[in-house]
């Protein structure tokens, strides 16, 4: 399928203009200012009146020769785009290396009614930045952006597929979910991005108090509120609360409507509410699925979704949401849907008992420097004989401090240890670790890059082994490991994980 | 558990990385002398504490250079089977890893100045999660390796 040449959407030329007019503009803001600065007369105001005059007409003859340089076409076996006014260059992109077509709206594109497709190569592309794409086109009108999109994934498929049967140009995608309004705020609800926000808006509030005129925020303070720990309470209490809106509308902002559709060989994801992207994965470089359940999850039985995809989402965290936000029972029901050789739900293989004990020692060993200094701050003044001042009246509660982390950190190697399992199913690994998130991996045998087991001596001596396996995912690749499985077990894995042994 | 490959590194390898080792004790040493320096002339301690340091580093030294290398070449073992690269390292945590080869997508040989005046070269094979190497062999044996998996990753792109 052929897709002839095209220029952008007239709107290009604004877009071109507007942000050539913006770099220009900041050089003549600092003439202006020193002009105005210098006491304004007739002379300097005409100049640069005509100045800026200039520039904007430059400017919009720039963005008009560049909108008429440009153009794109996709013939047989690749994307072209040809594009520079002064100099020219030509870019083609051979199909069956576009790894993703993704369509971002601005707000100013939004307003015209145009998209911004990026097209994305494996290897990332780009000078290795993340987020920048090997071939973009700044306005383009929706529909044929859809167009170009299907004559691209169409001449993909043609490209690798002389064995597949007939491809047939799918009739569009097809929704597989949506994310629902609740869920969109319990996501935010429940980010743990408030973590972040905090410490910002501590930061915010105190130059807002430096640049408040002081005089008024001591009156009000003083009148209303007196300097006692309830009205410090309040004001954190108040500084959280806000910190917590804060989170919640920026998840609304950037998960706002997603949807998760399907066309044909490809994933389709769409978000954000101010500025959308419309990201497309083609399944077959789907490496690895995570269903990831956050402790502030788990009470509400939602879990997110995450994916490992081969040369895409490097750095960018967020592209790699499969779907922010879903019940952990429909799970399946959205793998089958969207990547039916990921939609496995397995009994797990519990660890052996005597990992248990090896979880929780860990886990003690890891904070007993700490609760060291906690014991000996305990019992020092007692040492030194001091029965009065506030280190000796203190000394119990460090003391039970200590014995509260360090049972503490026992239950939760306990619930590690009880959290994790395996299973392999239908030529699909599954490895579950928990922390406070638990964390489940999906990975197809034909996707693990390699498979690797570790043992130190302990390990050794009580049968148990590290089982690692390692995809590939963005540039590199990742490692997911489960400690302290079976030491046959994960030999019985490490084989049936294996090449299938050849017909001779 | 299978058995452990059957291929092991070059014998040269002890003594390459027993230079490796010297060089890293050399730059420890220089740091604990430094150290050991400022607490005896700088902080007035006294004598039997500032050398405690240069002694650290020293029986660091003697391990790096003494130990490890026999441990480490005893160790490290590789087998290139029709499908897989089996490949076991590893001093205390033992680690064992499978790499098949219909993964790899390709290999090289390489070469720093220290294993070139030995003869010695690593073979360096990548697949799309990242590289694994099979250090010091003997280049003609490297370069026989790196053939043979090149070769093997080919026929397996044929099935």
């Amino acid at each position: 399928m052929s897709y002839s040449a095209q220029n952008l959407h007239p709107v290009a030329m604004l877009l071109s203009a507007q942000s050539a007019v913006r770099r220009w503009l900041s050089t003549f803001a600092f003439f202006g200012v020193a002009s105005i600065a210098n006491g304004l007369d007739l002379g300097d105001l005409f100049l640069l009146i005509m100045a800026v005059l200039i520039v904007v007409l430059g400017s919009a003859v720039q963005g008009f020769l560049a909108w008429r340089a440009t153009r794109y076409w996709v013939d047989a076996g690749a994307f072209h785009l040809k594009q520079g006014v002064v100099s020219k260059s030509e870019r083609s992109i051979p199909l069956d290396h576009i790894q993703s077509v993704d369509i971002v709206q601005g707000l100013l594109q939004r307003v015209f009614g145009v998209v911004e497709v990026r097209i994305e190569t494996a290897g990332g592309g780009g000078g290795g930045r993340p987020g920048a794409a090997d071939a973009a086109l700044p306005a383009v009108s929706r529909a044929a952006a859809s167009e170009l999109q299907r004559a691209l994934s169409a001449g993909r498929q043609a490209a690798q597929g002389a064995m597949s049967e007939a491809v047939e140009v799918p009739a569009g995608p097809k929704v597989i979910r949506r994310l629902g309004v609740g869920q969109l705020l319990l996501a935010g609800a429940t980010s743990g991005q408030i973590g972040v926000v905090l410490p910002l808006l501590a930061t915010f509030s105190q130059i807002f108090d430096d640049l408040l005129p002081v005089n008024v925020l001591e009156q009000v303070a003083e009148s209303e509120l007196p300097r006692s720990p309830a009205a410090i309470l309040l004001g954190l209490v108040v500084l959280a609360v806000t910190a917590w809106l804060i989170s919640i509308s920026g998840t609304v902002l950037a998960y706002g409507g997603f949807t998760l559709s399907r066309d044909g060989e490809s994933l389709r994801i769409r978000r954000g509410l101010l500025e959308t992207r419309e990201v497309t994965i083609p399944i077959r470089r789907l490496q690895a699925i995570r269903i990831v359940e956050s402790v502030l999850r788990q009470p509400f039985g939602m879990a997110t979704l995450q994916m490992d995809s081969a040369g895409y989402g490097a750095n960018s965290g967020v592209s790699t949401t499969l779907f922010p936000m879903l019940p952990r029972r429909d799970v399946r029901t959205l793998l089958e849907a969207a990547a039916p050789e990921f939609a496995v739900d397995p009994e797990l293989q519990p660890l052996p008992r005597r990992a248990a004990r090896r979880y929780v020692v860990m886990q003690v060993l890891s904070v007993l420097f700490p609760a060291g200094i906690l014991v000996a701050l305990g019992v020092l003044p007692g040492l030194l004989g001091r029965t009065s001042g506030l280190l000796a009246r203190l000394s119990p509660v460090f003391l039970v401090a200590a014995a509260g982390l360090i049972i503490a950190s026992a239950i939760y190697g306990w619930a590690k240890y009880k959290g994790a399992g395996y299973a392999l199913v239908s030529d699909c690994l599954v490895l579950r670790t928990r922390g406070f998130t638990r964390t489940t991996v999906i990975a197809p045998r034909r996707r693990l890059q390699s498979r690797s087991v570790t043992q130190n001596p302990f390990q050794k001596r009580a049968g148990l082994a590290t089982f690692g396996v390692r995809v590939a995912s963005g540039g590199g690749g990742t490692e997911y490991e489960l400690p302290h499985v079976d030491a046959e077990a994960v030999g019985t894995l490490l084989a049936r994980l294996g090449p299938a042994p050849r017909v001779a | 558990m299978r058995a452990e490959p059957r291929e092991r590194l070059d014998p040269r390898a002890r003594r390459l990385w027993r230079i490796t080792g010297l060089i890293s004790s050399l730059v420890i040493l220089a740091q604990a002398a430094a150290v050991s320096a400022v607490l005896r002339w700088l902080v007035n301690a006294p004598m039997t504490v500032a050398v405690l340091p240069l002694i650290g580093a020293l029986a660091l030294g003697a391990f790096l250079v003494g130990v490890v290398p026999d441990l480490r070449w005893r160790r490290w073992r590789y087998e290139i089977s029709d499908t897989e690269v089996d490949l076991q390292r590893g001093l205390l945590y033992v680690t064992r890893t499978l790499v098949p080869l219909a993964r790899v997508q390709h290999v090289d040989t390489q070469q720093g100045p220290l294993e070139r005046s030995m003869q010695l070269s690593t073979v360096v094979f990548y697949t799309a999660a990242g590289a694994n190497r099979i250090p010091a062999l003997h280049t003609p044996v490297a370069d026989a390796v790196r053939d043979r998996i090149a070769e093997l990753t080919r026929e397996q792109d044929e099935l």
